[in-house]
């Protein structure tokens, strides 16, 4: 709960600072990807305080370059 | 938005310290792990190939000298692939900076302050990270600049305080290892100048002097590969190979040997200013290419107000990438160098060749 407050309170404090930036300058594109960042940002905060299994990049790229890494590996022993 | 310039100066020190960055504090266990007392000859072996990358570097930079390295993706491999090539790059950077932060976080929990949680350390060093994107390439370089004269102060008493306490068995015998030693080289390189390709982000179309910033290049590695020789050999001469290879930090189990006549003692935490300072200019570098990697690719005019969201982002991230400590040894030690060589070989000798057969279809339409 602690966490999911702490996320939220982050993502007001980055919304009351970059929005008035945003409307003065009157940047279109950028409002698009910094809403889309923030709300991906805000999802994966809240995914990781409840614990949820989240998909670890770490993972995929494990996945991608284990031939790879088991193959170098025999080659410089 | 390439209106900032930085000099030829300030670009050789963000080399150096780029290239320094975590290698420093990570690479003399893995190095004596593969090789033992001969991770030094690895160390000199790598630095001699760094040479023909930053080469390789130099090189692409040349076909469009005002482009970044995202552009350069798009110009070349056209609209779409150049896009897709360049997101890749975009979140290997991003990856790397939420690997450093990690790295930042582990250290910090591991060494020096056990009882705090890492999210803490790591949401304060993030802080520090944005602050520094947010106030541009010419803060850093200026930062860069009083920074370097505080690195190499303290990395001058580090290598005098430790003379006394060289034991040259250690080092003996010469070349006993044989092959391991191109392993060592191998690791040196991919944490020593891989990561490097990154800094095609700044340079050359960010930096004031081409000409001249393309000679220190070289200058810069060749000085910051002699500061890792010597912090390499002195590694290996006061803790010994064994001992080293052991170690998750060695060169931090080195600044704890210091010891002057029973007086001047247990002043590694002073000596981890050094750590500090080298890996928040790899992490603001990460950060920072990402950053503006992806306004370029997304032709935003301004990277500000992606700078808070994609730090938060940052900071979860840092929290996922290592799960444990051994998880993040075989990270490191397996993935990670094919993963930098990737986008530091793979990307630089794909652009090379697509240009070249380009130019060459080129002129045989002209002659036909």
């Amino acid at each position: 709960m602690l966490g999911i407050a702490g996320v939220l309170v982050t993502a007001l404090i980055i919304v009351i600072k970059e929005v008035p930036y945003l409307k003065r300058k009157k940047l279109k594109r950028e409002a698009w990807a910094f809403s889309f960042l923030l709300l991906f940002a805000i999802g994966l905060g809240i995914a990781i305080s409840l614990q949820l299994n989240i998909p670890n990049p770490r993972n995929g790229l494990t996945t991608i370059y284990k031939p790879l890494s088991e193959l170098l590996k025999y080659w410089i022993k | 938005m390439n209106t900032v310039k930085i000099s030829a100066r300030q670009f050789a020190l963000i080399v150096i310290f780029f290239s320094v960055g975590s290698t420093i504090l990570t690479i003399p266990g893995g190095m004596t792990q593969a090789a033992k007392q001969d991770a030094w000859i690895g160390a000199i072996l790598g630095t001699g190939i760094s040479f023909i990358l930053v080469f390789l570097y130099i090189t692409i930079t040349k076909m469009f000298p005002q482009l970044t390295l995202v552009e350069l993706n798009e110009k070349i491999l056209g609209k779409w692939i150049g896009r897709i090539v360049s997101l890749c790059f975009i979140f290997f950077a991003f990856y790397s900076s939420a690997l450093m932060l990690a790295d930042v976080g582990d250290f910090l929990t591991i060494q020096i302050l056990p009882e705090t949680p890492n999210a803490a350390l790591q949401i304060l060093f993030a802080i520090i990270v944005i602050m520094g994107v947010r106030l541009g390439l010419e803060t850093l370089a200026r930062s860069a600049e009083i920074l370097f004269i505080c690195f190499m102060v303290l990395f001058i008493i580090l290598v005098i305080t430790l003379l006394p306490k060289v034991e040259l068995e250690n080092i003996q015998p010469i070349f006993e290892s044989g092959k391991p030693i191109i392993k060592a080289a191998f690791l040196y390189i991919c944490y020593f100048s891989l990561p490097l390709v990154v800094l095609l982000m700044v340079f050359p179309a960010s930096v004031n002097q081409p000409k001249k910033a393309e000679k220190n290049f070289y200058i810069s590695i060749l000085i910051s590969g002699t500061i890792l020789l010597c912090l390499i050999i002195l590694t290996i001469l006061v803790v010994g190979s064994t001992l080293s290879a052991h170690q998750l930090y060695p060169s931090y189990a080195l600044a704890r040997m210091i010891n002057l006549e029973n007086f001047l003692q247990r002043i590694e935490a002073i000596m981890a200013a050094m750590w500090f300072i080298t890996l928040y200019f790899k992490m603001v570098f990460y950060f920072f290419a990402a950053v503006i990697g992806l306004a370029q690719t997304l032709k935003l005019n301004d990277y500000l107000p992606l700078t808070l969201p994609l730090g938060m982002i940052l900071v979860l991230l840092s929290l996922l990438v290592n799960p444990n400590t051994v998880a993040a040894e075989t990270f490191n030690t397996d993935i990670w160098p094919l993963l930098v060589s990737t986008y530091g070989l793979g990307l630089p000798i794909l652009l090379l060749a697509v240009q070249y057969s380009k130019k060459n279809f080129q002129r045989n339409k002209q002659q036909k």
